[in-house]
């Protein structure tokens, strides 16, 4: 069939055809490309709006972490001083306990020693006197035994002296 | 046929001819011609309808494939403009614009590939003209209502009521003439250029102008303005629907 329309001829059938297809061209653009890139585009603003928030609210749980752990640190700061402080006064008690019981213990000790030197003196004297005692008598009774003249007399004293003498010097 | 023939005029003659007729039938006492301009514009809506599937085949929030990059830029370019040109409450109507756009265009370029442009067939941008005219009244008479539609004719005096009249109607003539004739013309001289060209290679027996001169002049014709007609086309839907649009008016 070779047969043409004339040039310009108004051709109801064409004009119906090409609305309709015009018509499925809009649907076709209306429902393939913009319908999924709408949603596409929606669902990119979605994501990238949660994003923000996500990012926001890291951001507030970093921030409220970083004052407790601040806080924290001058809590721990304080105790740590507290502690320092508690223990350097508990030393220094300790400290002043064990001096002051050192200082009493040594004046005990001078008190100990004093006392037995004292007693050691006392002995020593009445053990003298006991043994000065002991050799008058003897040196009586030995001039009571025998006569006795005026050498041997300075004898017996002399004999005498020098046995307190050694005695004192043992004592 | 030798090259004074072009000068006398052809005895074939140059005929410009109409779209051929490839089925004819009747319904209900109307013919319906199956022509060329209704085989291509189904091959069309075919092409672009595979183009758009695989435009959006599996869409990514990130890390996005440049086949989305170019249908997330046809779509927001698309929203801009009609945007920019008709206001933010008609954000709905991208998708028809994109749709006459493209059917426009390819229409046009389908000449590229030696078919007949569909857009050479005068009842192709008259049914464009026609889905304009019946937006721009529906338009005005949701916004003015029916009696504020109908008053619009006899404003700013009765006596405009026939000029009125014969400029709301001149409307989708002059848009769709306006597509048709550009379209049509740019056929036209290519089938001169043609025929003149082939006078030219026959008196001079080499055929150096029939390569080259026809595809610069095809950018021209085809190309550009293909382009230029769909694009004036879409600019003045949206400008005329959204002067009916009372919404834009404040």
């Amino acid at each position: 069939m070779n047969l043409n329309l004339d040039f310009l001829t108004i051709d109801v059938g064409t004009i119906l055809f090409t609305l309709i297809n015009t018509l499925l061209i809009f649907l076709a653009f209306k429902l393939i490309l913009f319908k999924r890139v709408d949603a596409i585009l929606a669902k990119r603003q979605q994501e990238v709006s949660s994003t923000y928030s996500k990012a926001d609210d890291a951001l507030a749980a970093a921030n409220s972490d970083k004052e407790k752990y601040a806080q924290a640190l001058a809590g721990a700061k304080e105790e740590a001083a507290e502690l320092i402080s508690r223990a350097e006064k508990k030393a220094q008690l300790e400290g002043d306990l064990i001096i002051s019981e050192a200082r009493t213990e040594a004046a005990d000790v001078r008190e100990k020693a004093a006392a037995a030197t004292e007693r050691e003196s006392v002995q020593a004297k009445q053990a003298l006197q006991g043994e000065i005692t002991d050799l008058a008598m003897e040196l009586a009774q030995k001039i009571m035994e025998k006569e006795i003249d005026k050498e041997d007399h300075d004898r017996l004293i002399e004999d005498f002296m020098q046995e307190i003498g050694t005695e004192g010097e043992q004592s | 046929m030798q090259i004074s023939d072009f000068f006398r005029g052809s005895p074939d003659g140059i005929d410009v001819k109409g779209p051929g007729v490839l089925l004819s039938f009747d319904i209900g006492g109307l013919t319906i011609n199956l022509t060329e301009t209704i085989v291509i514009s189904w091959g069309i809506l075919l092409a672009v309808t595979l183009l758009l599937l695989w435009l959006t085949k599996d869409l990514k929030t990130n890390n996005i494939s440049k086949r989305q990059v170019a249908a997330e830029w046809i779509v927001s370019t698309v929203y801009g403009l009609v945007d920019d040109t008709m206001g933010k409450h008609w954000h709905s109507f991208a998708p028809y614009i994109a749709a006459l756009f493209t059917f426009s265009i390819t229409g046009s370029l389908v000449s590229m590939l030696g078919l007949r442009s569909v857009t050479a067939d005068f009842n192709a941008p008259l049914a464009w003209a026609l889905v304009t005219f019946v937006l721009i009244h529906g338009t005005n008479i949701r916004t003015h209502g029916i009696g504020g539609y109908l008053k619009g004719y006899i404003d700013p005096v009765p006596v405009m009521l026939p000029i009125n009249v014969l400029s709301e109607v001149s409307t989708p003539v002059s848009m769709s003439l306006c597509h048709f004739g550009n379209v049509v013309s740019g056929m036209v001289i290519t089938s001169l250029l043609y025929f003149a060209l082939s006078a030219v290679t026959k008196a001079v027996g080499v055929a150096f102008l029939t390569i080259g001169v026809p595809a610069v002049l095809s950018l021209y014709f085809d190309l550009f303005s293909g382009f230029m007609q769909a694009f004036v086309f879409i600019m003045l839907t949206m400008a005329y629907i959204s002067n009916a649009d009372g919404r834009n008016e404040a």
